[in-house]
């Protein structure tokens, strides 16, 4: 499980955010992934609550995670239409052959947070 | 108050990514970054190949592992210069701790860098190392399903060794159904028949690190 590892550097990106700007409280944390990137939500989820018992000054025991999902989508390269990958997720529903391109989906990015 | 940040969550780890790879730039050495599950054969693999390239290149080992020194001292039997990251229960490598263990060599003086990821398909995919090339071990008694279960990982690589194809024969393991699912998730990847026991497929994977070697 990497997500605890990932939530530790979400927290290090708000923390330094929290410092410069002289918030005591972080209320809410907003985060942007993908299907396909490898980061599971109810794991981040956990990963949070962990957190929360290890005394980090701007986190209480109401902060609040909101996970916005990224639809993985891909392109075919010859037909050019779009598709939501299955399994194989190169694989164009339209041409049978692996000539897609993910082209949403990877992102895991810290969106925003509410401080105070 | 609400503070957009919109920053990506490896944006530290990608920096020192990047710090390597002009590091590794700069000392002209090839890096590969080795992943697969436990138990696939990367240290067995790993001894085998640094015999074959051991006249030819110097080589260096970094391995990483959630404890103990076994690995390392493997590798340093084989007659490479090992270095052993243990991450306490940490299930992938980052860049950082890679930075950290390369003061521990000169990399001026080794040809090949392998890293010998944690055993683990899911965490270790999402990291840069700075490496040149990420290359994925998939063994034949792991099964064909771990393949379409694991679509990041065999996504980020573009070589997979298929190792232990001594087995082939005892096991139901479809290599043609291997190379079609690894093709339909990664086009631009490729499948090797490697045993790093009886060394059939040993020549062609080394061929294909000289030829990164030449091109790093």
């Amino acid at each position: 499980m990497h997500e605890m590892a990932l939530m530790g550097d979400i927290l290090k990106i708000i923390g330094e955010d929290v410092q410069k700007r002289n918030f005591s409280k972080v209320e809410k944390i907003e985060l942007i992934v993908g299907e396909v990137s490898n980061a599971m939500p109810d794991a981040l989820e956990m990963a949070l609550e962990i957190y929360k018992t290890q005394s980090i000054p701007f986190l209480d025991k109401n902060t609040k995670l909101v996970i916005i999902n990224e639809e993985a989508k891909a392109r075919c390269c010859v037909c050019e239409s779009e598709y939501i990958p299955e399994k194989r997720l190169s694989v164009c529903p339209t041409c049978c052959i692996p000539s897609g391109e993910l082209i949403s989906g990877e992102t895991f990015k810290v969106y925003s947070y509410e401080g105070s | 108050m609400k503070i957009t940040l919109n920053e990506d969550v490896l944006a530290d780890n990608n920096s020192a990514a990047a710090f390597l790879r002009d590091e590794f730039i700069k000392s002209k050495t090839l890096v590969i970054n080795l992943m697969s599950s436990p138990g696939a054969g990367k240290t067995t693999l790993l001894e085998r190949t640094i015999q074959e390239l051991a006249n030819d290149y110097k080589i260096g080992v970094i391995e990483g592992d959630l404890a103990t020194e076994i690995d390392a001292d493997r590798i340093r039997a084989a007659g490479a210069r090992a270095v052993q990251i243990n991450t306490n229960g940490g299930c992938h490598l980052d860049a950082r701790m890679v930075a950290k263990t390369i003061p521990n060599f000169n990399l001026e003086e080794i040809d090949i860098l392998f890293i010998e990821n944690v055993g683990n398909l899911v965490c270790p995919s999402g990291y840069d190392l700075g490496q040149k090339h990420k290359v994925a071990i998939l063994s034949v008694p792991e099964g064909n399903d771990k393949i379409p279960k694991y679509p990041v990982m065999f996504r980020r690589t573009e070589l997979v060794l298929l190792n232990k194809i001594d087995l082939l024969p005892y096991l139901n393991f479809d290599v043609d159904t291997a190379i079609k699912d690894l093709k339909g998730i990664n086009p631009h990847s490729k499948l090797m028949n490697i045993s790093a026991t009886t060394g059939e497929g040993v020549e062609a994977w080394v061929s294909w690190i000289k030829e990164a070697y030449e091109t790093r």
